[in-house]
């Protein structure tokens, strides 16, 4: 599994500035990725660029045994005319059905399956809207904040959980939570400042998954060598 | 809803009736110009049950020119939604054609139908048409992302799906337009009737207006002004009750 980005440069087209400016970085096997980086530092363009091959933009994507990639964020709504648990059976194939349950339980949503969706907490929202797509075909899913306001514990809980479920698949994971993206992604694309000298980096992070024992210092290490891009 | 369309009504037609009293008394004109009150209501009592069974004259063409010009806009509403070139051309049309008075093209109406239902029917529906065509063509054509994107990344999107999400997101919108659209389908039906139709209360208003007798088109405008604020009533009642069937309150309890 490979994702090979070369010389990658995008500008919007009403913006003199460009968002991308000649970006390669290479990601190999399945796992948790990050894009890491201030606001406006074009992690959602790349991750649209990478989603959608329609997407203009100069330079190269090159992908190996990844077929099939999707694009989930945060702002995703489920349409209102019947509970969230009737939506997500309908996108439930019969065959992912016992893996749907395992979900729903460790996104902790039982309760709120006979609710409408915008009835929910934005937490519980975000937590629906990504189980849907965890129960898709896909070789790639990238998320954008797409755990944002669920609490800390239940992050952690929700991460770790899918690295085991989903060992075989990559996962690209946009997030503004440094602690978070160090522990447990594998590799860490930094967006450093566009006025800044240091530009767009690829770090190790820690990798963690279930049952980790945390080595504190590589940690403090990477997250160290990220701000330092700031 | 229904009571307070009817209490707006009134107080409207009320302050009119007061005002043109006023004129009547301020400037001394004659019962022939303006009516007194026991004129109005020895007329009221003359032509009350004979124009209250020629509204509903009307609004019976009124409403099936509305249904008839729900179902085509929502059709060609649909299939101009798209962002190809039959779509464009549906809407660059419909944007055209909207701009051109319908309502006079009724004399070639009637010229080429003549007197009767069909021709009071399709003044009607063509008369609410187009302001409706435009709202649900606008409706349509909008992409809903947030909802929409999963649909599509995932390949599940079908024209009914994407229809039924944009339909539901703007329901308040439809709902609100579809009981906006009964008074243009009203006027439509009286302006064909003033026009060469040989019955409802548009024709009844004609002969008034031949005969000057201001006190039977004041009764006139009263009836027509009751039913349809009861009729538009109804339309937003049932708007409201679809709305609160299908989704529910979006003030409701956050979990």
């Amino acid at each position: 599994m490979r994702l090979e980005c070369n010389n990658l440069n995008f500008t919007y087209p009403d913006s003199k500035v460009a968002v991308i400016n000649n970006l390669s970085f290479l990601m190999e096997k399945p796992g948790f990725k990050a894009l890491f980086g201030p606001s406006g530092a074009g992690k959602t363009s790349l991750a649209k660029m990478i989603a959608n091959p329609g997407f203009r933009a100069d330079g190269r994507i090159i992908t190996e045994n990844i077929d099939t990639i999707l694009y989930s964020y945060n702002l995703e709504r489920l349409p209102g005319w019947s509970s969230a648990g009737k939506h997500l059976n309908k996108v439930t194939s019969p065959e992912k059905q016992p893996l749907k349950e395992r979900l729903i339980e460790i996104f902790e949503l039982n309760d709120v399956l006979n609710s409408r969706y915008s009835q929910l907490s934005m937490g519980q929202q975000n937590r629906m809207n990504l189980i849907r797509y965890l129960l898709q075909d896909f070789n790639l899913l990238i998320l954008d904040e797409s755990l944002a306001n669920v609490d800390e514990k239940l992050r952690e809980t929700i991460i770790l959980a899918i690295k085991e479920l989903f060992s075989n698949k990559m996962f690209l994971y946009i997030s503004h939570n440094l602690m978070e993206v160090s522990k447990f992604c594998s590799q860490i694309l930094v967006f450093g400042k566009p006025s800044g000298n240091k530009g767009c980096f690829m770090t190790q992070g820690q990798d963690c998954k279930k049952g980790y024992d945390l080595d504190k210092e590589k940690l403090d290490i990477t997250m160290l060598e990220i701000m330092n891009a700031f | 809803m229904l009571f307070r369309r009817i209490y707006q009504f009134l107080l409207v037609y009320i302050i009119t009736i007061v005002f043109l009293f006023m004129i009547k008394i301020l400037l001394s004109l004659s019962d022939y110009v303006i009516p007194g009150v026991p004129l109005m209501i020895e007329t009221t009592g003359q032509v009350f049950k004979e124009y209250f069974f020629d509204v509903m004259n009307t609004m019976s063409i009124t409403i099936l020119g509305q249904c008839l010009s729900i179902i085509m806009a929502f059709t060609v509403g649909i299939a101009g939604r798209k962002s190809s070139w039959i779509g464009s051309f549906i809407k660059v049309t419909a944007y055209n054609i909207q701009a051109y008075p319908i309502v006079a093209l009724a004399p070639i109406i009637f010229i080429l139908l003549g007197d009767g239902f069909i021709p009071r029917l399709l003044i009607a529906s063509m008369i609410c048409y187009f302001p409706l065509l435009l709202s649900v063509l606008g409706i349509m054509a909008t992409p809903v992302k947030d909802i929409e994107h999963f649909y599509i990344v995932t390949g599940r999107m079908r024209w009914q799906l994407e229809v039924k999400i944009r339909a539901f997101e703007n329901l308040s919108k439809l709902t609100t337009v579809i009981s906006g659209s009964a008074t243009l389908a009203m006027a439509g039906t009286i302006v064909g009737e003033f026009i060469a139709a040989n019955a409802g209360i548009g024709y009844s208003i004609r002969i008034a207006l031949y005969q000057s007798d201001l006190a039977k088109i004041i009764v006139a405008l009263f009836m027509i002004g009751i039913i349809i604020s009861i009729y538009q009533g109804i339309l937003e009642t049932m708007g409201e009750q679809i709305k609160t069937r299908w989704s529910i309150s979006k003030k409701g309890e956050v979990l």
